[in-house]
């Protein structure tokens, strides 16, 4: 997508956590996103709170399997929760996301904030699943 | 009734002691005595039904439960999720890395899975103070907030149950050794401190 | 199944499997869960002759066990921890039925049930001994549900889950000799009862 056709459009805490999601998976040595149960807006406060009751607004946070996006006056911040394969060293899989993420947020309009990352689990790509 | 209260035969032999002796001969008071023979016969009768019983039991699939079961079981589980504590990896402005102690132990585990001989178990992970890391030259204090935090600083301590016969000190050597180039080549940061407990022996 | 952890070896003992998922590894719990799913509704339905409501105690049992296993601190005692838990649910269970109905099985009872044991029997007119082994094991089964629930739960727990006495007493809450007693009154009890099939 080009940078044009995001002018002017709403960009929604759900298109960054959309965004953040593709980027995440194509970087390699991510596994998968790693669903979270814990919720994290009481972290973000009242405000965030506010905004989430105003789903038109351009303020607000997303919350997804494995991502946590919120847009706050014109920066986009995004927390990934992922499992890296063994094979690859998972500080610099992190910081390729970050980076890539980043990259990807900055191409529609929005100003990159902290890109968070939690690695949930480390483990080998082809791996035998007991059912 | 009394608890410890184990029905007697008339002749005043109890039940338990002729049902602990159904499988051998009768004694000469047992071959002499009616009420004995009879209990005899009828705990023979009740002890082959019970093993009839336990054998069809045990291969009677309706006496499984429903296949669902177990998804339904680990849906709850998975939604209750222990990762541990998450451990900073690195902070910078514009985005911090951390890592969950269960994924740390995950990856330690299988490491320790290519060491024969031994069983990990628990593994607890310990992040060491700033206060302690004074001393090393290469970790100073105050390294949050940038990026070149070298990451902190681990204590870990595994638990493990050993193979019977095998030579603990070389075998604990060559697990230390596995897992502290592991979490270099998996993680990127140090092994630190590998603190490996030898807890118990499994069978095997 | 995404949540499985790296390298889990199949051959683990039980001890190492249950400190794993003491540790919140998914797969060991799931293996444990694998293993004892069967026994705990064996136990269960026997006690409850109820599918439903066996299905709900081992799912209710296990659940349960997650959030308690990091507290466990013998790695060896879980096998007797989880059947304690599903024991007692059952007990539980009972007390709350019998306490909704009137279903307490008194002593009268108890000759109509060897008699329904005895038409189990004698209605195994098929020779083969297979058909009279299981008129046989539902004339048991009969018997077995006119017993007391604590007395039920002790001869299930030993005579068909091969459980210590030690840990039989410790889930009902009575002492090893105890367990002795009660098993010696059971089995008597079944017995007379088998007598009056023929």
């Amino acid at each position: 997508m080009s940078d044009q056709s995001l002018q002017g459009a709403i960009i929604t805490s759900q298109l960054i956590a959309s965004i953040a999601t593709r980027t995440t998976l194509e970087t390699p040595g991510v596994l998968r996103l790693e669903p979270t149960n814990q919720s994290f807006l009481p972290r973000l406060g009242p405000a965030a709170l506010q905004n989430l009751r105003h789903p038109g607004s351009q303020n607000g946070t997303y919350q997804h399997d494995g991502v946590t996006a919120t847009i706050s006056d014109g920066t986009a911040r995004v927390h990934l929760y992922i499992a890296t394969d063994i094979a690859y060293t998972a500080l610099h899989v992190a910081e390729k996301v970050q980076q890539r993420v980043r990259e990807s947020i900055s191409h529609t309009g929005l100003t990159p904030g902290a890109i968070d990352v939690t690695i949930l689990a480390i483990e080998r790509h082809h791996r035998t699943t007991i059912m | 009734m009394a608890l410890e209260d184990i029905p007697r035969l008339g002749c005043g032999r109890s039940i338990d002691r002729i049902w602990g002796t159904i499988d051998r001969p009768p004694t000469a008071h047992e071959e002499q005595c009616d009420q004995c023979q009879t209990a005899r016969t009828r705990l023979r009768r009740l002890s082959k039904a019970t093993r009839s019983l336990r054998e069809s039991d045990l291969h009677n699939p309706t006496m499984e439960p429903r296949p669902g079961i177990k998804n339904a079981i680990m849906d709850v589980v998975r939604a209750k999720v222990r990762r541990g504590s998450r451990i900073l990896l690195r902070s910078a402005d514009n985005g911090t890395t951390e890592i969950s102690e269960q994924a740390l132990s995950s990856l330690i585990r299988s490491a320790a899975a290519a060491i024969p001989g031994v069983h990990s178990r628990r593994c607890r992970i310990e992040i060491r103070s700033a206060a302690a890391s004074v001393a090393d030259e290469d970790h100073p204090t105050g390294t949050t907030g940038t990026s070149t935090n070298a990451g902190p600083r681990l204590i870990i301590n595994l638990r493990v149950a050993a193979a019977p016969g095998i030579v603990i000190p070389r075998t604990v050597e060559a697990l230390r050794h596995e897992i502290s180039n592991a979490i270099p080549a998996s993680v990127g940061i140090g092994a630190g401190t590998v603190n490996i407990t030898v807890e118990d022996l499994y069978d095997v | 199944m995404g949540d499985h952890g790296p390298g889990f070896e199949p051959d683990l003992d039980e001890g190492s499997i249950v400190a794993r998922a003491q540790d919140g590894d998914l797969a060991a719990f799931e293996h444990l869960v694998l293993t004892y799913q069967y026994r705990l509704f064996r136990l269960a339905y026997r006690m409850l002759n109820d599918r439903g409501e066996a299905e709900d105690i081992v799912q209710e049992t296990l659940t349960t066990s997650w959030r308690g296993l990091p507290m466990l601190a013998d790695v060896d005692a879980f096998g007797g921890w989880i059947y304690r838990l599903a024991t007692n649910k059952c007990l539980d269970l009972l007390r709350k039925r019998s306490s909704h109905a009137e279903n307490i099985i008194d002593l009268e009872d108890m000759d109509t049930i060897a008699e329904a044991g005895c038409r189990a029997v004698s209605a195994a007119l098929d020779p083969a001994q297979e058909a009279e082994w299981s008129a046989e094991q539902d004339g048991l089964t009969a018997l077995l549900n006119a017993l007391p629930p604590a007395q039920r739960a002790c001869w299930l727990l030993r005579e068909m889950h091969g459980r210590s006495y030690a840990e039989i007493g410790v889930t009902l809450k009575i002492t090893p000799a105890a367990v002795r007693g009660t098993l010696a009154r059971a089995r008597h009890q079944i017995a007379e009862g088998m007598s009056q099939w023929r």
